[in-house]
């Protein structure tokens, strides 16, 4: 027993720092991309250059069949808008949900979120609450593994705009 | 405001091995939002709001949110994840001025 605690104690010290060292450095390496990303998602534009910045001339094809898009007819307050979309795909290694955007058309900035699944969600689905300019359309568009867009779309009635500016 | 950054996570009660759980998150956060000044012209400044999600379970990132001004203010999350082990999941929220907040739960089986 005595020999073997200083070899314990050296393994728990040599273990405790390494994940340290880990730590420093995986903040390090996500806080910057958290910001580049910002930069590229969030502009001021119309949704027509936002949808050509983001999926070019690939063909967007319609996706009621899968796609569920789960959004109030009437917001009353613009600024808080809940929403969830949920996509009847399978979630396996090869064929899953990739991303999920939510693009609100008619707000200054339209690509309001993109989510970015793996596999292991289990289900393709995402719901946050976001916040609508004035009454106008807001689409689902869901990007498969093989790289199919799917884009399904209803019109909110905003009473109360929640955007300012 | 000195509640900025409380991050709130909800779980079923109860999960059983291989049940796709849903999970809801909240982190309180101002998302400031555009300004303009008496020109109508916006105010360039570095807005401070709440830019990338990431949600990882068992030390793995299972999704990610990129995420713009256009969520609102106290932004509320949803999303699922297989349980296959009991074990932790975390969800970390990243604002463009440096903050990390972040929340952690237990999964375990019942």
């Amino acid at each position: 027993m005595t020999d073997n605690h200083p070899v314990t104690r050296r393994a728990v010290l040599g273990t405790l720092g390494a994940l340290g060292v880990a730590a420093a450095g995986g903040g390090f390496v996500a806080g910057a991309p958290g910001k580049a990303h910002a930069q590229a998602l969030g502009q001021n534009e119309s949704v027509q250059d936002a949808m050509k910045r983001l999926f070019g001339d690939k063909p967007i094809k319609d996706g009621a069949a899968i796609i569920k898009l789960d959004l109030p007819l009437i917001a009353e307050n613009g600024a808080v808008v809940p929403i969830s979309v949920s996509v009847d795909s399978p979630m396996t290694a090869t064929s899953y949900v990739k991303h999920i955007y939510v693009v609100a058309d008619k707000n200054r900035i339209p690509i309001v979120t993109r989510v970015t699944l793996a596999p292991e969600a289990g289900r393709a689905f995402m719901g946050a609450n976001i916040r609508l300019g004035e009454t106008g359309d807001v689409r689902a568009i869901v990007e498969q593994s093989d790289g199919t867009l799917l884009q399904v779309k209803r019109e909110v009635k905003v009473t109360v705009g929640g955007c300012g500016g | 405001m000195s509640d900025i950054g409380k991050v709130r996570l909800r779980i079923p009660s109860s999960i059983r091995p291989g049940d796709v759980v849903q999970v809801r998150s909240l982190v309180i956060h101002p998302m400031e939002r555009i300004e303009r000044d008496a020109q109508g012209k916006i105010v360039q400044k570095n807005y401070n709001y709440i830019n990338k999600v990431i949600v990882t379970y068992l030390g793995k990132t299972v999704a990610t949110f990129d995420t713009t001004q256009s969520v609102a203010e106290n932004p509320f999350f949803s999303f699922t994840f297989k349980a296959t082990d009991p074990g932790q999941l975390k969800v970390q929220f990243l604002d463009t001025t440096g903050g990390r907040y972040e929340g952690t739960v237990e999964i375990k089986f019942s």
